[in-house]
């Protein structure tokens, strides 16, 4: 190499200036042509890879729609998808990339709520708006500042929701058995008082210890209240337990579980006569809403559940909160969501349909697929669907959704 | 205040728990009197003798009695074999160590049962009846049945302690380890035949346990505490004092409902080992090993 120093330094001038300058010319270029990177968080690997995936993929379809629709503030919108491995941990790091690195104004899709507690932190520091799916009562409590919002009903929403169908039965005396977990008062708590507010009663509560082979004693403490209904709440090996005792036990009345507590692996596991009649519930999307419809047209699912709805309604949100804002920030979301959701503007049921409305300067007020998409101060839900099913001759017959 | 037909129940309902929980504590301290370890992997020996016994009575349609036998064998075989290839190696090294190896060993074993046969709860191929009334206590049928079940195992059990030169030489080789030897008691033969007797006995209180719930693969795990600690309240080594453990821990975790809420039903039993290890350290009827 025998390069002298003038040419070299020639080089340089000539070399750095040009860099200079492709920096600065194409600069224009680039602003329109970058794409606008959203993050999502979500577990694609552990316990929760059955969700996730589908989580995404609702997601992204729906800002595939937006991008056909010309994309958010003239620019095209590329999601950024991380798995969260439901894992705390892992989360934690894959959040700081999303935030530090790629920076994105949304992080969409956390599902345990320990991974949500995890992260939220992370994104209410950085001004980073989160939307989750987890159901802890201590999610919304966090001091998040308006930077997260959950589309899945917590405890207190759904115990006064199934006390409300409870009483709808006709049934006047409610017993409730369930299991020691951090939800167990507070659901209690909660169904006592609106069974009490729609002429309905609690005649008894108890809080049975878990990995128990049996539970006749408890059982015998239920049915001496002589209850019309007994409310299990507990977890698939519990409550089986807690069936065939009731079985044994000649109890004839009503039984109610959450559906994740009597699934259709549990009808199989027990004889037919002990699970006959038992009804179930489980949040629901709201199948009668039209954005439900057009969900299943986007998806080509028959019946989206309520976790690729919620998704749905997360990306949809988002979207116009920035459309609404005229910024990706997660500021400007934070400040513009709840005006694109509630309130009196004109009900849309899309993002792509919301987003020509706004660009005619006209308010909207979006409901989704999941629920009407309606928040708290705190970021909960205020109303969302429940679906009802009931055993009969070995299978879910559904009873309503509500 | 509760009445006398309550608390009547209240015992009924705990002797039964507590006699199906003797049949794997039995299995746990007889291995505790001949090996001189607390063997933890009774609890994944539990689980593979409920699915042993599931795939007999399920998959391969035999009436509940059968499939028990082959719930007991499976759990016995898979014992010996899990003693031979892993524990065995590490008794040298000392108790402590042997039974933490036991542990890492059931956990092992039963991501092996999850492995083959998945999470999802199973139930065996077994009518459910309503319960009899006596009186004004409750009893149901397929508790009575287990009941008898597990009263004939142990009476085979004592049979065989008891009369055989084989229960004989085991009994003396729990006794004293050392005479047995220098009376030519081969002490590994015992050993093997203990290991399959008492993981066999695991297996069956497995599936005793599964005909009353439903199975999965933490069947075992769940109740390995209570097993624990009806075993350490009789006294470990001792069997009748894993026969009167358990029914103390069963009758007393059911009589605490009384005055306290069910869920502190675990912790009973955890209260009567403080108890009985502070008043009377070797158990009920330890010290008579077997």
């Amino acid at each position: 190499m025998n390069a002298g120093v003038g040419p070299s330094r020639r080089r340089f001038v000539q070399a750095s200036s040009a860099l200079a300058l492709s920096a600065f010319a194409p600069a224009v270029l680039r602003a329109q042509g970058a794409p606008l990177q959203l993050g999502v968080l979500t577990p694609l690997t552990g316990a929760g890879g059955f969700d996730g995936p589908r989580m995404a993929k609702a997601m992204q379809a729906v800002i595939d729609e937006v991008n056909g629709a010309g994309g958010l503030l003239g620019r095209k919108v590329v999601l950024v998808i991380e798995d969260d491995q439901t894992n705390p941990e892992a989360a934690v790091r894959a959040a700081r990339k999303l935030i530090d690195v790629t920076k994105v104004p949304a992080i969409m899709g956390t599902w345990a709520s320990a991974v949500t507690t995890a992260v939220a932190p992370l994104c209410w520091e950085s001004k980073t708006f989160l939307t989750t799916v987890s159901g802890a009562d201590s999610i919304t409590k966090l001091p998040h500042q308006g930077y997260l919002i959950r589309t899945q009903p917590n405890n207190h929403l759904q115990a006064g929701k199934h006390a409300e169908f409870i009483a709808s039965l006709g049934v006047k005396r409610c017993f409730m058995m369930s299991i020691q977990a951090p939800f167990a008062q507070p659901t209690q708590d909660r169904a006592t008082e609106v069974l009490k507010q729609h002429g309905s009663q609690m005649v008894g509560t108890l809080i049975y210890d878990k990995d128990k082979t049996t539970y006749r004693s408890e059982v015998d403490q239920a049915l001496r209240t002589n209850p019309d209904l007994v409310y299990l709440n507990g977890y698939a090996p519990d409550v089986t337990v807690l069936l065939r005792d009731l079985f044994r036990a000649n109890y004839t009345g009503m039984r109610f579980a959450q559906s994740y507590a009597v699934t259709t692996k549990v009808l199989e596991s027990l004889p037919q006569e002990v699970t006959e009649g038992v009804i179930t519930v489980q949040p629901s999307a709201d199948v009668t809403s039209p954005a439900y419809e057009l969900t299943k047209k986007r998806l080509g699912v028959a019946e989206p559940d309520s976790y690729e709805t919620q998704a749905t309604d997360w990306a949809s949100l988002v979207a116009l909160s920035i459309a609404k804002a005229k910024a990706a920030s997660g500021t400007a979301i934070h400040d513009s969501v709840r005006s694109i959701c509630q309130g009196a503007g004109t009900k849309v049921y899309s993002a792509s349909e919301g987003l020509k409305l706004l660009a005619q300067g006209k308010d909207i007020n979006y409901e989704g697929a999941s629920g009407p998409c309606d928040f708290t101060e705190i970021g909960d839900i205020v109303d969302c669907k429940f679906r009802y099913n009931k055993a009969t001759g070995g299978k879910f017959v559904l009873l309503k959704v509500a | 205040m509760a009445s006398a037909a309550e608390v009547a129940q209240l015992v009924v309902n705990g002797a039964m728990a507590g006699t199906i929980l003797a049949v794997p504590a039995i299995g746990l301290t007889a291995i505790y009197a001949v090996l001189r370890f607390p063997n933890f992997a009774i609890a994944s020996h539990a689980t593979i003798g409920a699915f042993a016994g599931y795939v007999a009575n399920v998959s391969l349609h035999w009436p509940i009695l059968p499939s028990l036998l082959a719930a007991f064998a499976v759990a016995g075989v898979v014992g010996v074999a899990s003693d031979e290839f892993v524990l065995r190696r590490f008794r040298p090294a000392g108790y402590i160590t042997t039974a933490i190896a036991s542990i890492a060993l059931t956990i092992a074993l039963e991501n092996i049962v999850r492995f083959g046969f998945g999470n999802d709860l199973r139930g065996y191929d077994l009518p459910i009846a309503r319960d009899l009334r006596l009186g004004s206590i409750r009893v149901g049928p397929q508790q009575l049945q287990n009941l008898a079940v597990a009263g004939i195992a142990m009476a085979a059990l004592f049979g065989f302690l008891a009369f055989t030169r084989m229960g004989k030489a085991m009994r003396a080789v729990a006794d004293n380890p050392m005479l047995a030897s220098v009376k030519g008691i081969n002490a590994e033969v015992i050993g093997r035949l203990v290991n399959f007797v008492g993981m066999g006995l695991a297996g069956l209180g497995g599936m005793l346990i599964g005909l009353d719930t439903t199975i999965d693969p933490l069947t075992g795990f769940r109740t390995i505490l209570s097993i624990f600690a009806a075993a350490v309240v009789g006294g470990l080594g001792s069997i009748p004092g894993a026969v009167v453990g358990a029914l103390t821990v069963g009758i007393g975790e059911e009589l605490c409902l009384l005055f306290l809420s069910p869920d502190y039903r675990s912790a009973v039993g955890f209260v009567a080992i403080l108890l009985v290890l502070t008043l009377r350290p070797r158990g009920i009827l330890g010290q008579a090993a077997i």
